[in-house]
């Protein structure tokens, strides 16, 4: 495992955080932890753990009474959702919750189109990441009528027309084959070239092995680096 | 006190018919102070209370289009002659919120219950096993689709759509957009089900043998009555007066 260098600032940075869900037991007990835009960072741990609780709450998806979450050190809960996602990508487990549109294309340049972007300059863009994802062949197809693979780029492609600088990814390689994988983690060093700090959800050991800096262990309402 | 799932039904089924048929609005008020009664003392806690302060904007809303688009009355609230608030509008508003409120919270008594045990009410009162275990389905899914929307609707703002900035036509449309994910995990979800339904052979035969049984107790009975003869006598009331 390579030791990133560390711009000084936290990007987002966890205090003292715990969270529950209602009438649940506590999931993350007074938690704090820092994530850098420099690094790739691995999140495991056991099902039911809380890591896709963590991420939601990294990017303003849940909140919690006790503690904060900071990015770029302002309280995320004075951020609104249009706002945090300008900066961070989030990609859910289920890729399926974060697609609209009936074709691929539609989908990857909705939200600009619908905030009022000329299109041109949109289906610029759209064009661009279709072909870093290697999406191509798929624009006029429906992302509910893709393999599951491919539906993930897609979301991911949606994700990244809005140029985040933090990219939080929720398993991202279920149901990959081994040439997927690959292809993915081509993409996520991309990425990194280009400046983006990410977080890996993941079971995948082979996986995080390969991709990231740091990794940690989400287990009893606590995070430990591995 | 445990009731028997049917006399929680008949409950419901009374409340919200006394909502759909009185006009009277304090009448209506009396139903919904049962009602609030009533899921109470089966539910034990105030949840409902928090669920519905969120359609508080939307009340408000439906009052007002109520009484700019039906003016009745004298006029309370007008702005360059265009009438915004009548008493007779007013009036209209307020019972349906009522109604909503009764049949909302009236709903909750059912919570009490486990689905398990609604279907086999349905079933004791001989709706066939096939629409009761359907009910049931559809009863345990609201949560689930519940927690989807929600999903869809953080997704769609992190995407960038800011919400707030939106005028209403647009807003209506990101809502029309939202369902697209919600629909297509219905769908989904329909076929996985309908699938492993048939793997465990469903109806594979006419009867179904079943290990609750539910019985009737005395204060089923009585409140079954009661709740009754309350809805009959003053729907017959309604019906005599004109
Ligand atoms: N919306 C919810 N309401 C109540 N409890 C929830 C909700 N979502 C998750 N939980 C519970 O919180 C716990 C943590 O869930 P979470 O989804 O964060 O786990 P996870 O580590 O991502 O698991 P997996 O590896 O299966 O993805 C689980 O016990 C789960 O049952
Ligand atoms: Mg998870």
């Amino acid at each position: 495992m390579k030791k990133a260098y560390r711009d000084n600032e936290a990007f987002i940075e966890i205090k003292d955080l715990t969270f529950s869900y209602k009438k649940s037991p506590v999931i993350l007990n007074n938690v704090s932890i820092s994530f850098y835009k420099s690094e790739i960072t691995a999140i495991i741990g056991p099902n039911g753990s809380g890591k896709t609780t963590l991420g939601k709450l990294m990017s303003g998806i849940l909140s919690s009474e006790q503690g904060s979450v900071f990015l770029e050190g302002t309280n995320i809960k004075g951020i609104t959702l249009g706002n945090i996602g300008k900066k961070v990508g989030y990609l859910f487990q289920q890729p399926e919750r974060q697609l609209f549109n009936p074709t691929v294309k539609e989908e990857i340049g909705f939200a600009h189109l619908f905030m009022g972007e000329p299109k041109d300059k949109v289906d610029k863009k759209v064009s661009k990441i279709i072909e870093e994802l290697s999406l191509q062949g798929l624009e006029n197809s429906s992302p509910y009528k893709i393999s599951r693979g491919e539906r993930q780029r897609v979301a991911l492609a949606a994700i990244l027309i809005n140029e985040p600088s933090f990219l939080i990814l929720d398993e991202p390689t279920t149901g990959l084959d081994m040439i997927k994988k690959d292809k993915l983690s081509e993409i996520l060093k991309n990425l990194q070239q280009q400046n983006i700090g990410m977080v890996i959800i993941s079971h995948d050991k082979s996986f995080i092995k390969s991709n990231a800096d740091r990794t940690l262990e989400v287990s009893g309402g606590e995070i430990n680096e591995v | 006190m445990k009731f028997d799932p049917r006399t929680k039904l008949i409950m419901v089924f009374s409340l919200s018919t006394l909502a759909v048929f009185v006009i009277d609005i304090y009448l209506l008020l009396v139903v919904l102070l049962i009602s609030i009664v009533v899921s109470n003392y089966f539910k034990e806690n105030w949840d409902f209370l928090k669920r519905t302060k969120k359609f508080i904007t939307l009340l408000i809303g439906i009052v007002l289009i109520q009484s700019i688009f039906s003016p009745a009355g004298e006029i309370l609230l007008s702005i360059n002659n265009f009438t915004i608030l009548t008493t007779g509008g007013l009036a209209k508003g307020i019972r349906v919120i009522l109604r909503m409120l009764i049949i909302i919270i009236s709903a909750t008594i059912m919570t009490g219950s486990s689905p398990r045990e609604i279907i086999q009410a349905l079933i004791q009162w001989k709706v066939p096993y096939e629409i009761a275990f359907m009910v049931s389905l559809s009863i345990r899914f609201i949560p689930i689709l519940g927690e989807e929307a929600k999903d869809a609707f953080t997704a769609i703002q992190l995407r960038g759509v800011e919400i707030d900035k939106l005028n209403l036509t647009k807003r209506i449309k990101i809502y029309s957009y939202m369902f697209m994910p919600v629909l297509s995990g219905v769908i989904h979800r329909a076929k996985e089900l309908s699938t492993s339904l048939e793997a465990r052979a469903f109806r594979a035969y006419p009867d179904r043998s079943s290990y609750i049984k539910l019985e009737l107790a005395r204060k089923d009975y009585l409140i079954m009555f009661v709740s009754t003869l309350f809805t009959i006598s003053i729907l017959g009331i309604y019906i005599i007066m004109g």
